[in-house]
């Protein structure tokens, strides 16, 4: 494993939002940060399978617009959340409760190490080899509402860290965004009373990306996208050998790599960054 | 009195011997036709007694009854004119029995004799029987020109009459007839940009590959299209006779043309119209008449559906069977499929500049005309965009004879390996590089294509290749090849 760095206040790369906390913590951090802002995909560990997919659906939506994503590592919600920034190569945070060296539950081992050889980052504020103790989960949460721009709920009971991060969120005046579901269902209700007291209903894929845009402006499109000289608005794929100085032949060849690497997809006659 | 003559019947694409049998009785006079013939081939009677006066030649005042055999072979045109004319007047000792001649030809009033549609099929009998045939001389060449094929051109039944009399040895049979000069063709210099489109086009015609071009209305697509077969290399003769035989047996003459054939029937054609049927004798449609060349289909999703699926046997087969009246006839129809089609009713779905008025469902009706499996079946999907003003203004294209010679190369590499990749089994070795074989497999895994759309680019990556003169096929073919084939998603 590479080695772990300690960071602290004023350091560089230390996650701005943490200055908005009382005592900024020092963090162990493997991987790579960096000052895009994050938002925090959250939720119970009791999560429905309608939970898993739209945290998944969020996570892929959110790393595709540029946004990195902040979650916990645990079960459930957390866990789908950061598959699915992983699966749409967006880089994802994850903030644990345990040393950092102590993955916790042990079978997301796989999401670990998908953070850290992708372009994300992997922190906590215990020494390495501390275990996972449960009360150290409310202190980690603090953690992940302050890293995050903004909070977002897919699934919360009445009782459960979810809820706890979401009011930390909130006293550090970050905006926090619930799922509404169904009255009855044990894993809405906290969503559903979150939204009574004032979060914002995120209603869907893509009315959450458009609310976040609303609340905190377009996030700065990553340094990947500059490098494949796609505008974001697109580009006709008649033009691609002009631009490229090469060939229709190569320019095709070049295109159909894009597309298996997923930096592109093709609309109509457009090419569009992913 | 009797005496016979032999002719030709065309079924699917090949030519059967027909013995035309006259009889010339002692009864009153009269004339009887008999052995399925068609309408054409029933009103030979009148041509046949009018040809034969004006021949200056006595017509018999009895019962002359004209069998056409084997009876149950579907005959038709005017070609057997010629044939019953000798036949009679051989049954009532004008002119000697002519037995060993296949004879073809329709007669005028006048006495003159022009050429149908069956002389090349006189010719094949002619070589296969090892026997001389008797064709209009306008057609002699194009019988002629069937390898081993002893034939003699006549201009008029006297003439022919004179033949018969005198015998044949001595004489000199016809000349095979040199290939028609290519015609005009709309050249691709006239296209400004659309640069992905041509090297489309090109790509397909250098392996014969089925190619869907798709875009808004006014991009393009018919235009390039249609300057398809201006860059397909000519026919081998062999090939050419194949196609006119076919044309034969849809009772047209299509001569000794080397130009592979272009067939761009309307969306309104009738499924007969397309793969072949007709009442009584079964003639073949436009997928055969396009045997050897290009069947395009303009308007694709306009077509009915269920016409489309008919092209999935002849897509596959290269042949269309024809069921009619207890017997099936299978017409060859080897063609490259060459369509264009809107992405929706509007046309505009995907385009930069324009809105798409239609509601997503009509779209997806639209769409869903064409079915999956004919869409899998295409070997490029390409896109054709809307060209710029600017791009408009600019120079002119490269010429479709320098594209031609270039498909023409990347051709003969194909024919020494045996065959068009357009037909090369996706199981056959290719001779790729580990780094294509990578790719495609990328490809696959990330869903751009479905298991039959990779083999499908593999063959074009061949073809790729093939144009860049190379024996392996190396990851840039493949990766240009996976470009051309850009799923007509919906986006």
């Amino acid at each position: 494993m590479t080695e772990h760095r300690l960071m602290g206040p004023g350091d560089e790369g230390y996650p701005a939002g943490l200055y908005d906390l009382e005592s900024p913590p020092r963090l162990y951090v493997l991987g790579e940060t960096t000052s895009a802002p994050a938002v925090a995909v959250v939720g119970t560990r009791r999560s429905t399978r309608y939970g898993m997919s739209l945290a998944g659906a969020f996570g892929r939506a959110l790393a595709g617009a540029g946004w990195t994503t902040v979650s916990g590592l645990a079960r459930g919600i957390d866990a789908a959340a950061h598959r699915g920034t992983l699966d749409a190569d967006g880089e994802a945070v994850a903030v644990l409760g345990s040393g950092i060296d102590v993955i916790y539950p042990a079978e997301h081992r796989d999401i670990y190490h998908r953070i850290l050889d992708g372009k994300g980052a992997v922190m906590s504020e215990y020494p390495p080899g501390t275990p996972p103790d449960r009360w150290r989960f409310p202190a980690r949460n603090r953690l992940i509402a302050a890293i995050a721009s903004a909070v977002v709920v897919v699934e919360a009971g009445l009782k459960g860290g979810a809820l706890i991060t979401a009011r930390l969120a909130a006293e550090v005046g970050r905006p926090v965004f619930a799922v509404p579901g169904d009255v009855d269902r044990p894993a809405s209700k906290g969503c559903n009373l979150l939204i009574r007291d004032g979060a914002i209903p995120a209603l869907g894929v893509d009315d959450l990306i458009a609310e976040l845009e609303l609340v905190l402006g377009k996030p700065p499109r990553r340094q990947a996208k500059a490098n494949s000289e796609i505008p974001a608005t697109g580009i006709a794929i008649d033009d691609l050998p002009g631009i490229w100085g090469c060939t229709p032949a190569e320019a095709l060849g070049r295109l159909a790599r894009m597309e298996i690497a997923g930096e592109v997809r093709r609309s109509g006659e457009v090419v569009i960054p992913i | 009195m009797y005496a016979a003559t032999t002719s030709v019947a065309l079924v699917g694409g090949e030519a059967r011997s027909v013995e035309v049998q006259a009889h010339v009785g002692r009864q009153t006079e009269a004339f009887k036709l008999s052995g399925l013939p068609d309408t054409a081939v029933r009103e030979a009677k009148d041509r046949v007694r009018a040809a034969v006066t004006s021949a200056g030649i006595r017509f018999p005042n009895r019962a002359v009854t004209v069998n056409l055999a084997p009876a149950d072979l579907p005959k038709g045109g005017t070609d057997y004119d010629l044939p019953i004319a000798l036949g009679i007047l051989a049954a009532s000792r004008e002119i000697p029995d002519l037995r060993q001649a296949v004879v073809v030809g329709e007669l005028a009033l006048d006495g003159a004799v022009r050429a149908g549609s069956n002389a090349l099929g006189a010719g094949v009998l002619s070589a296969r029987y090892q026997v001389p045939c008797l064709v209009a001389s306008s057609a002699a060449g194009e019988a002629a020109s069937i390898p081993g094929a002893t034939a003699f051109g006549v201009s008029s039944l006297a003439e022919a009459v004179e033949l018969f009399r005198d015998g044949l040895e001595g004489r000199t049979p016809a000349r095979p007839g040199e290939p028609v000069p290519r015609g005009a063709f709309p050249d691709l210099a006239d296209i400004k940009g659309q640069g992905v489109a041509r090297r489309a086009l090109e790509v397909a015609a250098a392996g014969g590959h089925h190619l869907l071009l798709h875009g808004p209305p006014g991009s393009g697509k018919t235009m390039l299209a249609r300057r398809m077969i201006g860059i397909l290399p000519r026919l081998p003769v062999g090939e050419a006779i194949e196609t006119a035989m076919v044309w034969a047996a849809a009772g047209r003459r299509r001569g000794l043309d080397t130009t592979p054939p272009f067939r761009s029937p309307h969306h309104t054609a009738s499924k007969a119209a397309l793969v072949g049927g007709g009442s009584g004798n079964p003639v073949p449609g436009e997928a055969s008449l396009a045997h050897r060349g290009v069947l395009f289909l303009d308007e694709l999703a306009e077509f009915p559906r269920g016409h489309l699926d008919t092209l999935r046997q002849p897509l596959e087969e290269g042949f269309v069977s024809v069921a009619r009246r207890g017997m099936s006839v299978d017409f060859p129809a080897s063609f490259q499929l060459v369509a264009a089609t809107n992405p929706c009713p509007c046309g505009f779905h995907g385009d930069g500049r324009k809105p798409c008025d239609c509601r997503p469902a009509l779209r997806w009706r639209y769409r869903s005309r064409i079915s999956g499996p004919l869409l899998d079946r295409f070997d490029l999907i390409v896109r054709v965009g809307r060209v710029e003003a600017i791009e408009y203004a600019g120079q002119a294209g490269e010429p479709s004879s320098e594209v031609a010679t270039r498909v023409e190369n990347a051709r003969a590499a194909q024919l020494a390996r045996g065959q068009f990749n357009r037909y090369l089994a996706s199981s056959a070795v290719l001779e790729e590089s580990p780094a294509a074989r990578g790719l495609v497999a990328a490809a696959v895994g990330k869903a751009l294509l479905t298991a039959r759309g990779a083999d499908r680019v593999r063959r074009v990556a061949r073809t790729i290749a093939d144009l860049a003169s190379v024996d392996q096929v190396e990851e840039e073919h493949m990766a240009e090849a996976i470009g051309l084939r850009g799923e007509w998603r919906d986006d």
